[in-house]
């Protein structure tokens, strides 16, 4: 015991491997074909945690606003790129915008819970800045991948649709705003999904981490509302503000259609 | 090549316009060819002018429709409305003044009503009176729909209802010139009269241009078509 938490000793972690092991047996004895991606993933898993860790030490001794914000901006870049690869449309050029609104957007709303609600001092106190950034990033990341790709999709299927109400008048805004509508809820569903199964059917991360640490449940519980409210804004501003100017980039000049 | 002339400038027009597609990966030819849709096209119709434009599927018929409301921009040349080129004019406004009327009917949930009045619910129309249920009425009558309520769901109307259907909320932005791509190709024989009807009074009675993209020759009964025929790139007057 070390502050409440158990440690986990290597020959223990290794132990761990043993679940992996499983997982490659169920690919083995049923033909999956997932032995490779079971291998990588353990793999990856070990290396970027451990990596994790090893920057986080140093960032952690180190306490600088402008180290913590370039850390910030490097996931923001990573959830931005896993996003985009999730996303399967090559017509319209939307990684750039999809980087800086990510990044902006999330930086604001991770500054708002650590700065005014959980009331870090000082605001990007790296214990608290980066975890939760890093939460708000990751849900987001497949909000946004999820909207994205509804809206490309719906453009696309409902092509017709938009092209004639551009032809009795409408800008791109209003031919495409039942679209947009419909991947902006796609984005929100999961989030909103997890705040209505929160307590019943697991105990989410924050707490889970909180409580092993040995903290008071019912403190634990206070973050985690505000990691689930944060979530639901996150995706929901996230998804509507990406959705809105990669609309913009699903039409060329004189609010003609790209995606057909 | 021999083509229809005005003294005054023409409502409609293509000067030296090319387009071309990127050739899609199951025809024949090099990976990222190109298909020369309008090689260097002129085209002049006067204002009040119907013109027929008929050719084989895929020469791009279709095409040269979209040109004019900007649904395609061309590669060079210029697409001119009343000697103005077409991208000079708001998107908005110049879809209103050519209306391009697609070739499958598309209407939006909700009832016949909602959908004529569709086009005044956005923007580009803020300042226009919302048209009355009996001024829609008639129009529907004009189009042989007598029998449709206003209230009806659109989606439970016919293929050849829905077609007249977005015909008449065409006709509501009052349009200077109708785009018409195929709109009788799938029709039963009523339905495609209703519609060839109301295209030539258009015509005749508003002083309006119509282009009408056909399959089959089509020969209209009150008005006296130049017919255009497009293959291979080119655009040939065949006569009036």
């Amino acid at each position: 015991m070390d502050g409440g938490v158990i440690n986990i000793e290597t020959w223990r972690l290794l132990l761990a491997l043993v679940f992996a092991l499983l997982a490659g047996g169920c690919s083995l004895a049923l033909k999956l074909g997932l032995g490779r991606d079971i291998l990588i993933g353990t793999v990856r898993t070990f290396a970027q945690l451990f990596l994790m860790g090893w920057v986080l030490g140093i960032v952690f001794a180190v306490e600088s606003p402008w180290l913590v914000l370039g850390l910030f901006l490097v996931m923001a870049a990573a959830a931005a790129h896993t996003a985009r690869g999730r996303v399967k449309e090559s017509a319209v050029a939307f990684a750039w915008p999809m980087y800086f609104s990510m990044a902006a957007v999330y930086l604001l709303i991770t500054i708002t819970v650590t700065g005014a609600i959980i009331h870090a001092e000082p605001w990007w106190k790296p214990q608290y800045f980066l975890p939760i950034g890093g939460m708000v990033l990751g849900n987001s990341m497949n909000s946004v991948a999820l909207a994205l790709d509804r809206l490309f999709s719906d453009l696309r299927a409902r092509a017709a649709m938009v092209e004639m109400k551009l032809c009795l008048g409408a800008d791109a805004a209003e031919a495409s705003a039942e679209e947009v509508r419909t991947a902006v809820r796609a984005g929100m569903i999961p989030s909103l999904n997890s705040m209505m199964a929160v307590g019943l059917v697991s105990i989410p991360g924050m707490m889970t981490g909180q409580i092993l640490g040995g903290n008071d449940p019912t403190q634990a519980i206070r973050y985690q509302i505000v990691v689930m409210l944060m979530i639901v804004g996150a995706t929901a501003l996230g998804s509507t503000i990406l959705t809105l100017i990669i609309r913009r980039r699903c039409f060329g000049p004189g609010d003609r259609p790209l995606l057909r | 090549m021999p083509r229809q002339t005005s003294a005054q400038t023409p409502h409609l027009a293509l000067a030296r316009v090319r387009f071309a597609h990127a050739r899609p990966a199951a025809e024949s030819g090099p990976a990222g060819a190109t298909r020369n849709i309008l090689n260097d096209a002129d085209l002049a119709v006067p204002r009040g002018a119907f013109v027929l434009l008929t050719g084989p599927s895929g020469a791009g018929k279709s095409t040269l429709l979209r040109l004019f409301c900007r649904l395609e921009e061309p590669q060079t040349g210029q697409v001119l409305l009343d000697g103005r080129p077409v991208a000079e004019l708001p998107p908005a406004v110049l879809r209103r003044r050519v209306s391009y009327l697609q070739q499958t009917p598309t209407v939006v949930a909700g009832s016949v009503r909602d959908n004529l009045l569709l086009p005044f619910s956005f923007k580009a129309a803020a300042d226009e009176p919302l048209p009355g249920d009996a001024a829609l009425q008639t129009l529907l009558e004009s189009l042989a729909m007598d029998d449709v309520p206003l209230g009806q769901e659109a989606a439970t109307l016919s293929v050849g209802q829905r077609q007249r259907l977005c015909l008449a909320r065409a006709l509501l932005t009052r349009p200077e010139a109708l785009l018409l791509d195929e709109p009788v190709s799938a029709l039963d024989q009523e339905s495609a009269r209703a519609v060839l009807d109301a295209a030539e009074s258009f015509c005749l009675e508003r002083g309006g241009t119509v282009i009408l993209v056909s399959h089959a020759d089509f020969v209209p009964a009150r008005v006296a078509p130049a017919h255009y025929r497009l293959e291979g790139g080119r655009l040939t007057w065949m006569g009036a």
